[in-house]
C-alpha cells in the first residue's frame, strides 16, 4: 500500500510544470540524437551532464532518461529512410524498414515504429514499476561481497555477450578498470598512476572518457567514411503516415512479443537493445507463416524489433535503479550522472528518495506519450535533420564535445584527454575492441574496488568471502554461465540446423 | 562442399591486428604492474592497501591476453596459416584524421586566449571547408551562428565558456 502511494506521488512530481518541461526537452533531444547518425544515447547524455549542474537532480535525471528512451524512437527514422541505423539498436529496423520505404510504404513503417515503440515502451515502464520493489527488497540483503560479485557478473556478461570476441571485450573491461584506478586512492590517500600530472589526481572524469570514446571517435569514423566517399541515399517520405488495418493486424503480436523480449533482455546485464531487437527479428521470422517476406519489407520485421529496443530501455533501468548497477554503456553513463549529483541509486534510494525514483519512473509514462506525438505528426520536422550535410554535422559535434568537456572544470588540459580518448575509441573500433564494456567498468571501477576492499576487511583478507553466501554463489554461477554461453550457443545452433536439415 | 577454405585479405588483416593487440595487451599489463610497485604504501588503515586491487587487475589482463591467444589459435585452425597481409592499403583517411586531431589540438590551445566564439568559428569553418566543400555561404553562416548562439545558450545555463578577446 505504501508503495502505491509512492508511485502515485511520483506522478505529482513528474507532472510539475518544470519536470514536464524537462521530460519534453529530454525526449525531444533524444529523438534528435536518435535521428542523427554518429551520436548515440551514451554520448548524448554525457554531453549534457555539464549543462545540468545547476538543475535539481530529479529534473536532470528525468531529462537524461528522456534522452535515453527518446533515442530509440529517433533511431528508427534514420534506419527506415537511409538504411543506416541512427542508433545501434535500430540495425534490424533498417532491413525491412528500408525495403518498405523503397516500396513507398515508408510512412507505414515510421508509423508502426512509433506506435510499436509507444506500446512496448509503456509496457516496459509498467514492468519497471512492478519489478522494482521485489528487487530492492532483495538488494537490501547485499553486503560488499555480494555487490562485488554482482558487478563482476555485470562485467562478465557485458564482455561475453557484447561482441564477437570475448577476449577483446575482457581486455576492454580491464582497461576501463585500470583507468578507474588512476588518481588519489580514497582510502589510503596515495596517488596512483598520476605520473605527476595534477589533472589526473582526481582521476579521469568519465564524461571526458565517454565523450571521447563515443562522440569524438564516432566523428572520426564518419570522417573516414566521408573521405572514402560513402554516401547514403535518403528516401523521400511519401504517402500517408499511417498503416492499413491489415498491416496493423500483422504487427500487433510482434509488438507485444517484442515488448516482452526487450524488457527481459534489458533487465539482464550485457545484452542490450541491439541484441533485443535481433532476437525479436529472428523470433518473428521463425514464427511467421511467410518467412520469405522478411528482408523484402515485412512490417513485422519493423514492428517487433522497434518494440523490443524500446522496452529494453525500461528494463535496463531496473538494475540501475534497484541495485545501482548498470548493465550497459548508456545506463553506465546515467550512473555516472547520479553519482555526480551525490545520489547513489540502489535499494536505499527507494526508501530515502521515493519522490525522485518514482518521479523518474512515472515521467517515462508521460515521456512516451510525448514521443508518440513527436514521432507521428511532427516526424517531418525530424526527417529534415537527415538533410544536414554530414561534414557540417561532424564539425558541430566536435564543437559540442569541446563545450561538454570544457564545461566540467574549465580546464583545457582535459580537452586533450578527450581527444586522446577519441583516438583510442577510433582505434578500438577499427580493431573490433568494444568500448561499451570499457565505459561500464570505468564508471563502476571505483565502487567495485571499494566493495572489494570492504569485503576483504570484513573477512580478514580471506577471499573465501566472495563465495561465502548463497547470493554470491548464484552470482558466480551466473558469471560462469555467461562465459560459457557463447561457446555453447554455436554448438546448439549447428545442432539445431543439423536436425532441421535432417527433417528436410 | 569439400571446397578448400582460403582466408580473405580482410581475415588476414584481422589476424594481423589480433597479434598486435596481443602484444600491446601484454605491454600494457607489464607497464601497469610495474607502475603498481611504485605506489607508495603506508602499512596502516585497511589490510589490503592501495596496491592489491590493481595487482589483481594487472594479472587478469595477462589472463585476458592468454584468452586472446587461444581465440587467435582457434581462428588459425579454421583459416589455415596465413602470411602477413601485403599490398598497398588506402591510408589517405589516416592522414586526414591526423590533420583533424592536430587541428583540434590547436583549437584547444588557443581556446582560452582567443575566446570560445572566435576560436570555434575558425575551427568549424576550417573543418567544414574540408568536409563540406564548396558550400562557402552555408558554412560561414553555420560556423558563426553556431559559435555565437552556443556561447549565449551556455552563458544562460551558467556554463561560462572563455570569452577571450571579445568584450562581452
Amino acid at each position: 500500500m505504501d508503495t502505491l502511494t509512492h508511485i502515485l506521488n511520483g506522478f505529482s512530481v513528474c507532472l510539475q510544470p518544470i519536470n514536464l518541461w524537462y521530460t519534453f526537452v529530454g525526449v525531444f533531444l533524444g529523438t534528435i540524437i536518435g535521428v542523427l547518425p554518429g551520436i548515440g544515447p551514451s554520448a548524448g547524455i554525457a554531453l549534457l551532464i555539464p549543462v545540468t549542474y545547476g538543475m535539481n537532480p530529479t529534473s536532470a535525471l528525468i531529462m537524461m532518461a528522456g534522452i535515453y528512451y527518446g533515442t530509440k524512437y529517433g533511431g528508427s527514422t534514420t534506419a527506415i529512410l537511409i538504411n543506416t541505423p541512427g542508433e545501434s539498436a535500430s540495425v534490424m529496423t533498417a532491413i525491412d524498414g528500408y525495403q518498405m520505404a523503397k516500396k513507398g510504404r515508408g510512412g507505414a513503417a515510421l508509423a508502426i515504429s512509433a506506435v510499436g515503440s509507444f506500446i512496448a515502451g509503456t509496457l516496459g515502464v509498467v514492468g519497471l514499476t512492478l519489478f522494482a520493489i521485489p528487487l530492492t527488497s532483495m538488494a537490501l540483503k547485499f553486503g560488499p561481497a555480494e555487490y562485488f560479485m554482482l558487478m563482476f557478473f555485470a562485467m562478465t556478461a557485458v564482455s561475453t555477450l557484447a561482441g564477437k570476441s570475448p577476449a577483446k571485450a575482457v581486455i576492454a573491461t580491464l582497461i576501463g578498470l585500470m583507468i578507474s584506478t588512476i588518481g588519489i586512492d580514497l582510502q589510503s590517500g596515495q596517488p596512483r598512476y598520476t605520473m605527476g600530472v595534477p589533472e589526473l589526481q582526481d582521476g579521469v572524469g568519465f564524461v571526458i572518457a565517454v565523450v571521447g570514446l563515443f562522440a569524438i571517435a564516432e566523428v572520426f569514423s564518419q570522417m573516414e567514411d566521408m573521405t572514402k566517399g560513402v554516401r547514403p541515399e535518403i528516401i523521400k517520405l511519401q504517402g500517408r503516415l499511417w498503416f492499413t488495418r491489415e498491416e496493423w493486424n500483422l504487427s500487433v503480436r510482434p509488438i507485444l512479443r517484442g515488448g516482452v523480449i526487450g524488457f527481459i533482455i534489458g533487465v539482464l546485464p550485457g545484452a542490450g537493445g541491439t541484441i533485443a531487437s535481433i532476437m525479436s527479428y529472428v523470433w518473428e521470422k521463425r514464427l511467421s507463416k511467410h518467412p520469405e517476406r522478411f528482408g523484402h519489407g515485412a512490417i513485422e520485421g519493423v514492428a517487433g524489433p522497434e518494440a523490443a529496443n524500446n522496452s529494453d530501455t525500461a528494463g535496463a533501468l531496473v538494475p540501475l535503479l534497484t541495485l545501482g548497477i548498470p548493465g550497459g554503456g548508456a545506463t553506465a553513463v546515467m550512473l555516472g550522472a547520479f553519482i555526480m549529483y551525490g545520489i547513489q541509486p540502489g535499494p536505499l534510494l527507494f526508501q530515502n528518495r521515493p519522490d525522485l525514483v518514482w518521479g523518474l519512473v512515472d515521467s517515462m509514462y508521460v515521456g512516451n506519450i510525448m514521443l508518440l506525438i513527436l514521432n507521428l505528426p511532427l516526424i517531418g520536422l525530424f526527417v529534415r535533420l537527415l538533410y544536414i550535410p554530414g561534414g557540417m554535422l561532424m564539425a558541430l559535434i566536435m564543437a559540442i564535445s569541446t563545450i561538454g568537456i570544457y564545461a566540467i572544470n574549465g580546464n583545457p588540459v582535459e580537452l586533450y584527454f578527450g581527444l586522446l580518448f577519441g583516438v583510442m575509441g577510433y582505434v578500438f573500433r577499427k580493431v573490433d575492441i568494444p568500448v561499451a564494456p570499457l565505459v561500464l567498468s570505468l564508471v563502476l571501477g571505483g565502487i567495485m574496488e571499494q566493495s572489494f576492499r570492504q569485503a576483504m576487511t570484513i573477512s580478514g583478507a580471506n577471499p573465501g568471502i566472495f563465495v561465502g553466501s548463497t547470493i554470491c554463489i548464484v552470482l558466480l554461477a551466473l558469471s560462469v554461465l555467461s562465459v560459457l554461453l557463447p561457446f555453447m550457443l554455436p554448438r546448439l545452433k549447428s545442432w539445431r540446423e543439423g536436425s532441421a536439415n535432417a527433417e528436410a | 562442399m569439400g571446397v578448400c577454405y582460403h582466408p580473405s585479405p580482410e581475415e588476414k588483416r584481422t589476424m594481423m591486428t589480433d597479434r598486435v593487440i596481443f602484444v600491446c595487451t601484454i605491454v600494457v599489463a607489464a607497464v601497469y604492474l610495474y607502475a603498481t610497485t611504485l605506489i607508495p604504501t603506508l602499512e596502516i588503515g585497511d589490510p589490503l592497501g592501495p596496491k592489491a586491487f590493481p595487482r589483481l587487475l594487472g594479472f587478469c589482463l595477462l589472463l585476458a591476453a592468454a584468452m586472446l591467444f587461444v581465440e587467435m589459435w582457434k581462428d588459425r585452425q579454421t583459416a589455415a596459416a596465413a602470411p602477413a597481409p601485403s599490398g598497398p592499403r588506402d591510408v589517405r583517411h589516416l592522414w586526414i584524421l591526423a590533420g583533424v586531431v592536430v587541428w583540434s589540438g590547436l583549437f584547444y590551445a588557443v581556446l582560452e586566449r582567443l575566446g570560445y566564439v572566435v576560436a570555434s568559428a575558425i575551427y568549424l569553418l576550417a573543418l567544414m571547408a574540408w568536409f563540406n566543400r564548396g558550400k562557402w555561404r552555408a558554412n560561414v553562416v553555420t560556423a558563426v551562428l553556431f559559435s555565437v548562439s552556443s556561447y549565449a545558450l551556455f552563458a544562460k545555463l551558467e556554463v561560462n565558456l572563455p570569452k577571450g578577446i571579445l568584450p562581452f
